[in-house]
């Protein structure tokens, strides 16, 4: 008897179960949803670069002292980020290819790639090699694309 | 630092051991610097006791409460 029962609740809930529902959220936020990226190149290379590790708190990429893209609030980064960059300058007596610093809180790293300079900020202990390759990656992928304008749609 | 032993251990997780022996005397014997690379590649360290590294110090600071945000 219990095995029945069981079988008819199967027979009567199942198409019930898997039936496709509206959903009245995503309808009321956007029309028609889309798989398309969205934002510009620097934008998406900010992103997957915060994408590769956890260890990653945060980062801006600027072009000639303006920030095109970061990860948090622009005003403050573009600031903490030119001092890292005149610090780092005034450090060296002239235009500093790399600094790393590593302070108690985290890791500062700054790097620059033609008129562009990248800024990131780690946990401690990351490994110094492998931020700055991902860093230098990053700026070079942005040196190939328009990095202001947004990523073109796919066909 | 002592680095990890480059010898051949008897057990594999030997290795393991040294690799985890190594980032605990890495943790605890590190202590916070400054390095700036000229673009020829040369890395100069600048102690937190110089102008230069103490600039660096507080310019470092201020990008990790950046990122805080």
């Amino acid at each position: 008897m219990p095995t029945v029962v069981s079988q008819e609740t199967l027979t009567a809930f199942t198409p019930v179960i898997l039936q496709q529902m509206p959903d009245p959220f995503a309808a009321a936020s956007i029309e028609e949803p889309t798989l398309e990226p969205t934002g510009t190149h620097a934008e998406h290379e900010i992103s997957r670069f915060l994408a590769l590790s956890a260890d990653i708190r945060g980062c801006a990429i600027l072009e000639a002292d303006r920030v095109l893209a970061c990860s948090g609030d622009p005003l403050r980064w573009q600031a903490a980020a030119e001092a890292l960059l005149a610090a780092a300058d005034r450090a060296t007596g002239d235009q500093a290819a790399h600094a790393h610093v590593a302070t108690e809180d985290g890791e500062a790293y700054a790097m620059r790639h033609g008129d562009r300079a990248m800024v990131a900020v780690t946990d401690r202990f990351t490994l110094a090699s492998l931020v700055l390759a991902d860093m230098r990656a990053t700026l070079r992928a942005l040196s190939r694309v328009p990095a202001r304008e947004p990523i073109a749609t796919v066909a | 630092m002592q680095k990890p032993h480059r010898l051949v251990l008897d057990r594999v997780s030997g290795y393991a051991d040294e690799a985890g022996a190594y980032l605990r005397r890495r943790r605890l014997t590190r202590k916070p610097f400054a390095r700036v690379y000229a673009p020829g590649g040369e890395g100069v360290l600048h102690p937190p006791e110089t102008e230069s590294g103490r600039a660096l110090f507080l310019a470092a600071a201020g990008v990790v409460d950046a990122a805080r945000d």
